[in-house]
């Protein structure tokens, strides 16, 4: 009803190429970062900073991520080491006595570098070549952290992130909630910026065929580069931002491979290439473990399920499984074209003229 | 008289004794042109002649293992096909290549890729530094689109329209870089004659306004023959006649090539 196309003209291309022409859509934005905004005055501190605080922090990785397999279209398996090189160099630029800003852009700088180079080396291969060869990245990674005391602190340690104020406001209580905020809130806007530029053209270009992207002036193998900069940079400060907004302690396992998958699972189920199929995948894989967790338990303490308790631990994996699965088949292009459908849907109704 | 005009004009691409082999097979025996500026110049040939492996020697995909390509008296030999392109050569694909990520108008706003300046610090601050450049290349987009009647799938995803099209959407891509060189490789493939004629008409309309100079890899022998200034058959990579297109067309050798000689007929 409010959600019209009709009569919503654009006579100057500034206006026509907004993030989000139609006026719904931005009504839409505007209401969700002021809930966002708002959010320390009516949920409780619980639910802040276990679920909506890391939730933000995953999304805008998925984001970085995204970035580089769904707009680059190069397929990365380590992306959990990209964070983790930028949650340990941020520690240890913000214990050297960096001021915590540089800090973080110092992490997103060491690990865009890094991050540069492997991809520089996975490059001369494509697909699921590439797919093993990011894989060798998760592998190395892990063990030069693990196995270097100076980076890690022992095999066993767990490095605790020092105080530190961000532009002068202390990074602590709901100072770390505003803090993933702005981070995912930077996150959003920078991919959907590049999506609507030319570097983002580029960048989709050579996705889909580099042959014809060269025959137009683009460089692949600059262009695959700096997609790997860039999303690597955008990882590893959320990777910083992860360790000191969240976890406020950095350890190896907390970036092992099992997180590159998870990512991966993010931005597939999400929908590739898609920024709100970030958050939604992130949101998925994040919380439906924790919510059909707690589902089950709820289940069985009043008697619906009168199974052995190892069962039990297993159900909400299985329904988990079960429900990837069901989205993949129900929509395999993500969580993001079930909204796009029912955005649609809407744009029309009653009528219901487009069905694509 | 038009042999006179040719002569006077200034050669813009000039492929000297070109060899390329793939393994043992000789794609390519010592091709020599010399495409003047602002013609059309066809090249044509039965299937497997060397069409495309000319054109691919001198956009840089499999570079001549012999001879000399130049442009504008820039040697092309060692440039990657992005570097080619930056010199003003711009060319469309046999079977079509466009994006299928992308609508139709990000297909042809790719096409200003050269002239801009595309980095991660420009689309992160883009109200600043990157609007103004992206309003201004969309200007020039919309002249093309004008051009080529693509006003009404403008916004349409690439995929779902149909196949000319497709065509004439890439042309749009190609013709939005400015080139001054276009290559056509069977712009006019899989089409019907009322298609054709269209698309006879957008390439001699780009020509006319864009000043180009025009090679044309063609099958529809009526096409070639009414658009094209000089014409050069291949047949096994080797060329077989070169000339006004009626005259080449009619040469015993090209007849030979493409129909068969009467003992063959056995």
């Amino acid at each position: 009803m409010f959600y019209r196309l009709s009569g919503v003209h654009h006579t100057r291309y500034e206006t026509a190429r907004q993030i989000w022409p139609v006026p719904t859509d931005r009504r839409v934005v505007y209401i969700l970062l002021a809930l966002a905004l708002a959010a320390p005055l009516y949920l409780p501190d619980l639910y802040l900073s276990s679920y909506v605080l890391p939730w933000l922090v995953w999304s805008a990785a998925a984001l970085s991520l995204t970035l580089l397999m769904g707009i680059a279209g190069q397929l990365h398996f380590g992306f959990a080491a990209v964070m983790a090189i930028g949650a340990y160099s941020s520690i240890h630029l913000a214990r050297a006595g960096v001021p915590f800003e540089l800090a973080l852009i110092g992490a997103g700088v060491i690990t865009a570098v890094i991050g540069t180079l492997f991809g520089a080396a996975a490059l001369r291969v494509k697909g699921l070549y590439l797919v093993m060869a990011t894989l060798a990245m998760q592998y190395l990674v892990d063990w030069v952290i693990i196995n270097v005391p100076a980076i890690s602190g022992g095999a066993q340690a767990t490095l605790n992130t020092p105080e530190v104020s961000f532009l002068f406001m202390p990074l602590s209580g709901t100072g770390l909630y505003y803090g993933a905020l702005l981070w995912a809130v930077i996150v959003t806007v920078f991919v959907l910026n590049i999506k609507r530029t030319s570097f983002g053209r580029a960048l989709v270009a050579i996705r889909d065929k580099d042959y014809a992207a060269a025959v137009i002036g683009v460089n692949p193998f600059k262009y695959k580069l700096l997609a790997f900069f860039t999303a690597s940079f955008l990882g590893g400060i959320s990777g910083a931002v992860l360790a000191f907004c969240y976890y406020q302690a950095v350890t190896p396992e907390q970036f092992g491979f099992n997180v590159s998958i998870q990512l991966v699972a993010m931005v597939l189920v999400g929908g590739l290439g898609s920024v709100i199929g970030a958050y939604l995948g992130a949101g998925f894989v994040l919380l439906a473990p924790m919510f059909l967790t707690n589902a089950v338990a709820y289940l069985a303490v009043w008697g619906v399920l009168p199974l052995s308790s190892s069962l039990l631990a297993h159900i909400p994996l299985m329904v988990y499984g079960l429900l990837i699965v069901g989205f993949i088949l129900f929509e395999p292009l993500g969580l993001a074209k079930i909204y796009d459908n029912i955005r649609k849907y809407f744009l029309v109704w009653p009528f219901r003229h487009t069905q694509s | 008289m038009a042999d006179e005009q040719g002569t006077d004009r200034e050669k813009v691409l000039v492929c000297d004794g070109i060899r390329r082999w793939f393994g043992g097979l000789q794609a390519l025996k010592g091709i020599t042109i010399g495409i003047e500026r602002g013609e059309i110049y066809g090249l044509v040939g039965p299937n497997g002649s060397g069409k495309t492996t000319l054109v691919n020697a001198i956009t840089g995909f499999y570079p001549p293992q012999e001879g000399t390509i130049t442009f504008n008296d820039q040697i092309l030999n060692d440039r990657k096909p992005y570097r080619v392109a930056q010199l003003g050569i711009a060319r469309t694909f046999q079977n079509v290549a466009l994006f299928h990520g992308m609508s139709v108008l990000e297909n042809i706003l790719l096409g200003r890729h050269i002239y801009m300046k595309p980095s991660a610090l420009s689309s992160l601050f883009y109200w600043w530094w990157a609007q103004s450049e992206e309003v201004a290349h969309r200007a020039k987009a919309e002249e093309i689109i004008d051009l080529l009647q693509l006003e009404s799938v403008r916004d349409e995803p690439v995929d779902v329209i149909p196949l000319g099209v497709q065509k004439r959407v890439e042309l749009a891509r190609a013709l939005c870089a400015e080139p001054s060189c276009l290559i056509l490789d069977e712009p006019m493939a899989g089409m019907n004659q009322e298609e054709k004629e269209y698309m006879v008409r957008f390439i001699l309309d780009a020509q006319e306004a864009l000043g180009l100079t025009i090679l044309l890899i063609e099958h529809h022998l009526d096409v070639v023959t009414a658009i094209c200034e000089r014409v050069l058959v291949l047949n096994n990579g080797e060329k077989i006649a070169e000339g006004p297109a009626r005259e080449a067309m009619s040469d015993p050798a090209v007849v030979a090539a493409y129909v068969g000689k009467k003992d063959d007929a056995a």
